[in-house]
């Protein structure tokens, strides 16, 4: 009987024997390159060398504003006197905030897991559709491996193209920056403002894990459901064009009707857990970090639930 | 037939499937024991591919079991499927990978089929040749011999192909045709091939069942058939019409008929003799006597009514 280890191997071949997954590489490393390029233009382009000048300028129009707004919404002048802490900040410790570091690059590359994310849908998409838009359905499930076990393979598999991918771009997005900036920033801490007004510092490198933990969750909630739509389509095609569609249509959506009460229960409304974070609103008042968790939970396990059903249970007639 | 004494290695019990209330297989039972080549014939939509889908798994069973080497397919999925190979209609591969590829992707399932196996089966449907090459660029008939490697890798018990002439070329044929042979009496695989090709079938099966319209109709051993007594004969003679009329005068209830110059008689082989002698007697010039089993074809064709898709 098939061992897992084998049948997995099988489906990482069918990943990259195929031209397309290499394209799909080759853009996302483009794309990492071409963001890093970009920042460093922007940062030669705009000259820093009086840096300490303008951010005191800086300083003194954010104090007029709280002056002026001084009857304002308290979060609105909150937000301004933690700049002014920041800024304060930087010029005590000669630290100067227009110039990047390294570790801005690994975080602006946690902006493009959006396009990890819609590579790893296209390849989920396909996962299981493909197989019977080839034919080779048939053969796959002659085996001696029960279809549980065909299709946690092959789940496995679409999960490790997306770890691989995700791997690739904060190396690449380190590498650039190590590269255009030099190590120097290696070291540099992290500054935040906590509610209580007291600036922070934390290591960087944490930062940015925590910037890919959260691309992570929904990268996984969205990989999962495409994969269930490939299970129950069983063509490519329209597996592909449906996750997309939800992918890129569900946040409009959300916002459009985020007045009604029961929009809390949907994916999309709670997929995105920055949300939670400090200095940020939840699409509905009453929503808790812990609420959403739970939401997305029961969605995973619901996807999970009928992607299994839909490929054990049905007749495979292609 | 030595067949019946070998260990029974596929059963087929009661098999019944149901599609919208329609009965597309209707309580199929029967045996193949190892060693023999079981032919599926019916008219095109009589449940065939249907039966086989079940048979490997593809699709469930209304009703019924199915057994091999004593595994139920239903129960133990992935213990009976280490017995059987397969082809269901077309062999499709993946067609971005190599001959190769696909052979390893499809060895990888099985424990313990080394590479030498590997070889030892591309060898055997002849394909050393073009293995490294892309499948995309394989012609029908080499993906059906693909198909055929892929489902005897691992020594399967049960070798079930549904149309396997299918895009093959003559020699192709033969070749399948010639290997099926030498599977069954060298490793004693039993193997179930489907076709509406009978004069395939033929020469390739050892018994076949009939099936119309999803149910079994007749199962019979073809030498059953080559041993048996009725005969096609077709005599060339000088005057059509005299032999005719001597015949028919000297004996009674003959199916005799004229086509062009020839006489056709449906008859006991056993009549030939006679025959003969009255026609010389009378003075008919004989120019050749043919005797022919009567095919399966039309055995078949008087079987099913000739009624072609139900
Ligand atoms: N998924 C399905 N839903 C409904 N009817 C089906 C389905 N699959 C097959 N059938 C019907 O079942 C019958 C048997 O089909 P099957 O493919 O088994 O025939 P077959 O004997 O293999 O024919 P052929 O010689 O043409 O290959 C046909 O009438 C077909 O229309
Ligand atoms: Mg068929």
């Amino acid at each position: 009987m098939s061992n897992f280890r084998d049948l997995l191997r099988n489906e990482n071949m069918k990943i990259y024997r195929r031209p397309r997954t290499w394209l799909m590489i080759g853009f996302l490393i483009l794309s990492l390159l071409l963001m890093s390029g970009l920042m460093k233009y922007d940062e030669v382009r705009n000259d820093s060398s009086d840096w300490k000048q303008q951010v005191t300028e800086e300083n003194q129009v954010l104090q007029q504003e709280i002056q002026n707004n001084a009857t304002a919404d308290p979060d609105f002048v909150k937000n301004m006197e933690n700049e002014i802490k920041l800024n304060e900040y930087y010029l005590e410790h000669n630290l100067n905030p227009n110039e990047l570091s390294m570790w801005d690059y690994v975080n602006t590359s946690a902006m493009l897991i959006l396009l990890v994310t819609i590579l790893t849908v296209i390849v989920a998409a396909d996962m299981i559709a493909a197989e019977f838009s080839w034919g080779t359905i048939k053969l796959l499930l002659v085996g001696p491996a029960s279809r549980t076990k065909v299709m946690l393979s092959k789940y496995v598999a679409t999960m490790g193209f997306a770890l691989l991918l995700l791997i690739l771009s904060f190396t690449v997005a380190f590498a650039a920056g190590a590269a255009l900036q030099g190590f120097g920033g290696l070291s540099l801490p992290h500054l935040s403002v906590s509610a209580d007004g007291i600036i922070h510092e934390s290591s960087m490198i944490a930062d940015s894990l925590q910037q890919y933990g959260f691309a992570i969750v929904s990268l996984l909630m969205y990989v999962t459901f495409a994969f269930m739509i490939s299970a129950a389509f069983r063509s490519s095609s329209m597996a592909i064009a449906f996750s997309l569609l939800f992918m890129l249509v569900g946040n409009s959506l959300t916002m459009l009707f985020s007045s009604y009460g029961w929009v809390k229960y949907l994916l999309f409304a709670n997929i995105d857990l920055t949300r939670y974070l400090a200095g940020n609103d939840p699409i509905r008042p009453e929503m808790t970090l812990t609420f959403s968790i739970m939401m997305l939970v029961a969605y995973y396990v619901l996807f999970q639930l009928v992607s299994w059903l839909l490929f054990t249970k049905r007749d495979v007639a292609a | 037939m030595q067949a019946t004494t070998m260990e029974t290695v596929l059963q087929l019990r009661n098999v019944t499937k149901k599609i919208g209330g329609r009965t597309i297989v209707d309580n199929l039972s029967f045996d193949v024991p190892a060693g023999e080549v079981f032919g599926f014939l019916g008219p095109n939509g009589a449940g065939k591919t249907t039966t086989i889908r079940m048979i490997v798994g593809l699709i469930s069973m209304t009703k019924g079991e199915v057994i091999v080497k004593g595994v139920s397919v239903r129960k133990q999925f992935a213990q009976a499927m280490t017995h059987i190979g397969a082809i269901v209609e077309n062999p499709e591969m993946y067609k971005f990978l190599s001959g190769y590829q696909n052979l390893v992707h499809f060895a990888r399932r099985h424990s313990g089929i080394a590479k030498e196996r590997i070889d030892e089966v591309v060898k055997l449907v002849g394909l050393q040749n073009r293995i490294h090459e892309k499948v995309k660029r394989y012609s029908l008939g080499m993906r059906q011999r693909l198909g055929v490697a892929q489902a005897i890798l691992h020594r399967p018990s049960v070798l079930i192909l549904d149309e396997p002439t299918n895009g093959l070329d003559p020699a192709g044929i033969r070749e399948l045709r010639d290997y099926l042979r030498k599977l069954t009496r060298d490793e004693g695989i039993a193997v179930i091939v489907s076709s509406h090709l009978l004069s395939e079938m033929e020469l390739m099966c050892d018994r076949v069942a009939i099936i119309q319209g999803g149910k079994l109709i007749d199962v019979r051993s073809l030498q059953d058939t080559t041993d048996s007594p009725q005969a096609r004969i077709m005599i060339d003679v000088g005057n059509t019409a005299l032999a005719y009329q001597v015949l028919t005068d000297s004996i009674s209830d003959l199916k005799i008929s004229i086509l062009g110059k020839q006489l056709e008689i449906e008859s006991d082989k056993a009549l030939i003799p006679d025959i003969a002698r009255l026609l010389v007697k009378a003075d008919v010039d004989i120019y050749g006597i043919h005797s022919s089993h009567k095919s399966l074809e039309d055995q078949f064709l008087e079987m099913t009514g000739g009624e072609m898709v139900v």
